[in-house]
């Protein structure tokens, strides 16, 4: 029933001509096979050009000047001596900017007024015909700012906290069934326990970046972005152009991860750059730069508490998440709202509340919610497993809930039990028959200097599909012009399209071209939650199969010399799709060893296991839940943005000091599917896989920490500090 | 900004004089990454690549003249049997692309507190050969470094070269950091075993505003016992205590002083005990 | 000020260089090859690996007036008369490939580790691309590309 890391296989290459009949083996189709990366040759020969890498000829550059203060007003900017120096061709700021129509986002509101609302907020912009002048230019520009007392620290108790209408993705805030302090009350077996994840940073490795120029009106601009829908539609607003007036390409982009899921203000700088000019602008943020201007995850604080009965039934639920935004908008980390269906139990109650900080913006970053909520709610689960003296993957099992707890609809479809199982019997916590193997007494297991244990936690992340449009295209030739406006930022998206698209059209890939990454294409959704295989190919799938319609009916099945076209809209078909919960699941399983001398913590072994629905393409989603994988051990271990409360500045601010995690500190990582039929999501039955690796990982780590040494650690990352004074 | 580029050490030593506010570049892996982050806008740049005695290296007497523009990657390859301390260091520095440009010079030219090279060069005595127009003077490594990212250089001096004894015995370096490479220490120790001369050389990085001696666990090689035998677990928790007695650190963002005065405890007492065991294997 | 190198096999000039820019920036911005990245300028990511006199370096970390007269070779002149490089072949069979923003410096780390070392073990690959991050985060299957090439 599973099938795992295959090996990657080279497409077959076409023979003759495309098949004719409509009814194909199913061993021919493309989905499900490892189709090799459309773009790879273009990346490992250095030729694919990123927003910054495409040759322009007369571009001028842009560099900007951030504010110092985390609160206060810009006084004065003064631009002489930036003007005056060679090469230097304007400088832009709130004196002299151009007025941008509000089109709902205040961080997009670059340059229009005074207000300082976090430090490295952009106050001013020079333009010049090199980066050298540019930046030389900018070290020139005296700005004068008034400087107010800034409040920067998140507490659990600040005063300022409040409950917000929604949360992100739309969630409502709170949710309470029943009466948690009577389950609580009625319980043999409770935890209450409050975990803290760090502030992270993204660290896509292309840093946001941007080139703008303007065309008899138009405005064309190649942007790293996740969402080039959105960026245009957003720019049209704030210049207030014709929708058609705007062109954004993101052919390819270096990572996202979130940071990149709508516009941010570099592209917004650079358009306003480029119209200051009069010729195209290169705007590329520094790593530096991008630890203010381009978002981070929100720190949290949670609470959650459990209680069991006897026999290990959940009775009571409560999971309170407290997190910060900024004082320009409203980003509320929506870390409770898997704990409203990962378990049953009859009292429940999720809370999130938010605190506006002089900070900088939080946004999403990869599995924004199900990331740090996971870390608190399945520790929690791990300590109650402890507590009761539970097998924690029978605790999980034992709580199986029937159909969503909250809002009673069914799952589309879900096996996490499955997961769970599959990947105890994979990792040796049981043996072939299912019976627990693994000795559950922590700090027992040595290994010289070590000690070492095993933990696991569940994974989840919702199966969203938005709607998109597609343009399908036959020419006389028997070829195949496919075209969604995807974002491909390296999850494989162009390849898997064309999978799709090869076997809506009942054709071998070959006879398919693919074109993704530019918003003249026609609207599409975010490359973000993971949705785009399912939203870009529902899309791709229609117009594919409208197309063969079309071609059958009404040109009897012969592609006329003009060729025929067909475009796609999903608008409808998503809104009347019946109500369902849709999550893809999964286990993970961690070992780790900690060394008793120095508190050092390492993980040997990695296991993860996944009811995603269908698998497109082995060789893609396997990166992807291997990649999301290393970002939680990445999580789990070193990341942590420090924010100095006296100034608001992140001072891990570039990669010496903020650690991500490098192949040396990567375990042996293996991930594994289930085959997971299910016909309620959309017509090639995926889930998004993207984001649901990194959606656990913490949590069976620290569970993994706490098997080995008896240390519970509740605040991220595990660090060496957290373990010395109290390993034996 | 003036880009000098001197092909003789004299020529070098000249422009240095002439330009006192010119600053050193050799491998880059620091100046660079001021330059890049606007951090500092020097007048000029004085390019060391082209003065090739600066990449020379020979043994002179007991000890080595190494100079000061030889690479990491070079100390690793051509002199890890004689100087094993630190070419164990220098393996931890970095990654190869770092460890491929950068020198152990243009680590004592920066100076920095967590400088990898510098444990092991106070651990073998080393000295720093500096030149200018006015001649030449030698500097112990131990009187070389002056406070955070400060030495005694003088603005018209460069570094010419370290003068290290090659190993007479056992030497050990580690680190701790929160990653598996490419990791800033958080802490690190060096040790060198003289067997001969009965003597232990100690060096502490990334805890204090230098690089730091234990001069009172060195002390201790009075009491080991040199004839062959079994390190009394005793004197190695001794050592170990006395060695992170000996850190002045602070609480920063990679670690807290509690903590590296810990790991320095530990470091101490484990990098003695490897050396003991080859010692005793020898 | 003016630096004459060799890029890629070719003599190149570049003029109206500022000193205190970097190699990286030359071949970029001034010589227009673009595979070599910018990611962090300060030597941490490694997306900038060329090689300078036939040794992998970080471009960033290269003071422009430090490549007169030198030989430098980038991704883009990896591959040969016949197609590509075996590296880049494997990087492709392997399914190492993702954002590929990492990819043209870990290439030419990797080309430099086979050089040297032709059948690396699983650490020894792992250590000699500690300065490549790929945040994507495909370290299994770039260490499954190495031994692909390092086994063709």
């Amino acid at each position: 029933m599973t099938s795992t890391q295959r090996q990657p296989t080279q497409s077959q290459p076409a023979q003759g001509q495309p098949t004719q009949s409509r009814v194909q083996d199913a061993a021919q189709r493309s989905v499900g096979t490892a189709s090799p990366r459309i773009e790879a040759w273009d990346k490992v020969t250095g030729r694919a050009p990123y927003a910054v890498d495409h040759p322009v000829p007369g571009a001028a550059y842009a560099w900007v000047v951030q504010s110092t203060v985390a609160r206060g007003v810009v006084v004065d900017v003064d631009t002489s001596r930036a003007l005056a120096e060679d090469g230097v061709l304007g400088v832009l700021w709130h004196g002299n900017a151009q007025r941008l129509e509000s089109v709902g986002d205040p961080e997009l509101m670059v340059l229009q007024s005074a207000r300082i609302a976090y430090r490295g907020q952009v106050v001013a912009v020079v333009v010049a015909t090199s980066p050298e002048a540019a930046r030389a230019g900018a070290d020139l520009v005296r700005v004068r700012e008034d400087g107010m007392t800034s409040d920067t620290v998140l507490r659990i108790d600040h005063p300022a906290l409040y409950q917000p209408v929604q949360v992100n993705a739309g969630y409502p805030a709170r949710s309470a069934i029943g009466d948690v302090d009577a389950g609580l009350a009625a319980a043999a077996v409770r935890v209450d326990a409050t975990y803290r994840t760090p502030a992270e940073h993204h660290c896509a490795m292309e840093p946001h970046a941007t080139t703008a120029f303007w065309e008899r009106g138009c405005l064309v601009v190649f942007d790293g972005t996740q969402a080039s829908t959105a960026v245009s539609e957003t720019l049209a607003g704030l210049f207030e152009l014709p929708p058609q007036s705007v062109r954004v390409i993101n052919e390819h982009v270096g990572g996202g991860f979130g940071s990149k899921g709508g516009p941010k203000p570099n592209v917004v700088l650079a358009a306003m750059a480029a119209r200051l000019v009069g010729r195209p602008v290169k705007l590329a943020l520094t790593r530096q730069q991008l630890f203010a201007v381009a978002g981070y995850r929100t720190p949290t604080i949670q609470r959650v508490r459990l209680g069991a009965a006897t026999n290990g039934r959940l009775l009571a639920i409560g999971h309170d998440a407290v997190s910060q935004t900024s004082q320009l908008s409203e980003f509320v980390e929506q870390s409770a709202v898997l704990s409203r269906h990962m378990y049953a139990a009859p009292n429940r109650l999720t809370t999130h509340r938010v605190v506006a900080l002089d900070v900088p913006t939080p946004v999403w970053m990869r599995a924004p919610g199900e990331c740090p909520g996971s870390f608190a709610l399945e520790s929690a689960i791990d300590e109650l497993a402890s507590a009761g003296n539970w097998d924690p993957v029978r605790l999980r099992i034992d709580n199986e809930p029937a159909v969503h707890p909250e809002e009673q609809i069914p799952f589309s479809s879900r096996h996490l039990v499955q997961c769970l199982q599959e990947g105890a019997e994979r990792f040796g916590w049981t043996d072939a028959s299912g019976r627990v193997v693994r000795d559950p007494r922590p700090a027992v297991r040595r290994d010289g200097e070590w000690l070492v244990g095993t933990g696991v936690a569940a994974s989840t992340y919702p199966s969203l599909t938005w709607p998109s449009t597609a343009l399908a295209r036959a020419t006389a030739d028997q070829r195949f012009d496919v075209e969604v406006n995807a974002a491909d930022i390296g999850t494989g998206a162009r390849t898997v399209l064309r999978q799709i698209a090869a076997d809506a059209l009942d054709v071998p890939i070959a006879y398919v071209e693919i074109t993704v990454g530019d918003s003249a294409i026609g609207p599409a959704t975010v490359a973000g939650g993971s949705m785009g295989t399912a939203s870009w190919g529902w899309a791709v799938t229609k117009a594919c199969r409208l197309l063969r319609e079309r071609i059958e009916r009404d040109h009897g099945g012969r592609v006329p010399t003009g060729g025929v076209a067909v475009r796609a809209d999903t608008t409808l078909e998503i809104r009347d799709r019946p109500e369902f919960s849709r999550h893809a699941y999964g286990a993970q399983f961690c070992q780790a060893r900690v060394s008793t001398m120095t508190g050092e913590v390492r993980v040997d072994r990695l296991l993860g296991v996944f009811a995603a629905g269908r698998i497109v393409n082995p060789t893609t989603a396997r990166s992807q839940f291997i990649g999301g994988m290393t970002m939680g051990l990445s999580g789990a271990l070193l990341e942590r943005s420090v924010l100095d409360s006296r100034t608001g500045d992140f001072v891990t601010g570039d990669l010496a000091a903020y650690h991500v995690a490098v192949s040396a500190d990567v375990p042996r990582i293996e991930v594994a599917w289930l085959d997971e039929q299910d016909p309620h999501l959309n017509p090639m039955g995926v889930k998004g896989i993207g984001e649901i690796g990194i959606v656990g990982t913490a949590a069976a780590v620290a569970n993994a920490v706490h098997h080995a040494t008896g240390i519970r650690v509740r605040d991220l990352p595990i660090g060496l500090a957290q373990m010395i004074g109290k390993l034996h | 900004m003036e880009f000098l580029r001197p092909s003789t050490w004299d020529e070098a030593l000249a422009a240095k004089a002439e330009h006192p506010d010119a600053v050193p570049i050799a491998g880059g892996t620091d100046v660079m990454v001021e330059l890049n982050f606007d951090r500092r806008r020097p007048p000029a740049l004085l390019d060391l690549t082209r003065v090739a005695s600066l990449a020379d290296w020979a043994a002179d007497g007991d000890r080595l003249r190494i100079g000061a523009g030889v690479t990491y990657r070079r100390i690793i390859d051509e002199l890890g049997g004689r100087l094993p301390g630190l070419a164990m260091a220098a393996r931890t520095v970095g990654s190869p692309q770092i460890r491929n440009r950068g020198t152990v010079g243009g680590n004592l030219g920066s100076a920095s507190p967590a400088g990898d090279a510098h444990p092991p060069l106070l651990a073998t005595g080393a000295e720093v050969e500096i030149g200018s127009v006015r001649g030449v003077r030698t500097v112990a490594v131990a009187d070389f470094f002056q406070g955070p990212k400060r030495s005694v250089l003088a603005p018209d001096e460069l570094i010419a070269a370290f003068l290290v004894p090659a190993a007479t015995g056992p030497q050990q370096f580690a680190k701790v950091g929160t990653r598996n490479a490419m990791v800033i220490a958080v802490c690190s120790f060096a040790l060198a075993l003289d067997p001969q001369r009965r003597t232990i050389g100690t060096g502490i990085g990334s805890a204090g505003p230098t690089p730091l001696r234990a001069t009172e666990a060195e002390a201790l090689a009075a009491e080991l016992p040199w004839e062959g035998k079994t390190l009394p677990d005793t004197i190695v928790q001794r050592f170990g205590e006395l060695v992170g007695a000996a850190a002045r650190p602070i609480d920063d963002v990679r670690g807290s002083a509690a903590y590296r005065r810990h790991a320095l405890a530990v470091l101490g007492g484990r990098t003695l005990r490897w050396a003991w065991e080859e010692h005793r294997c020898a | 000020m003016r630096v004459n190198l060799t890029v890629n096999g070719e003599a190149r000039q570049a003029d109206d260089v500022w000193p205190g820019e970097s190699l990286l920036y030359v071949l970029r911005e001034r010589l227009g090859l673009p595979g070599a990245k910018n990611a962090c300028e300060q030597g941490e990511c490694g997306s900038c690996t060329v090689y300078l006199d036939g040794t992998p370096v970080c471009a960033c970390l290269v003071a422009a007036g430090q490549a007169e007269h030198r030989d430098v070779r980038t991704v883009e002149g990896l591959p040969g008369p016949d197609g590509l490089d075996p590296v880049q072949q494997a990087f492709l069979s392997a399914g190492a490939v993702q954002c590929g923003f990492c990819t043209p410096g870990l290439v030419v780390a990797v080309h430099d580790l086979l050089a040297r070392n032709p059948t690396p073990s699983d650490p020894d690959i792992r250590e000699a691309l500690a300065g490549n991050l790929c945040r994507c985060t495909g370290y299994e299957n770039i260490v499954a590309a190495v031994k692909l090439a390092a086994g063709a």
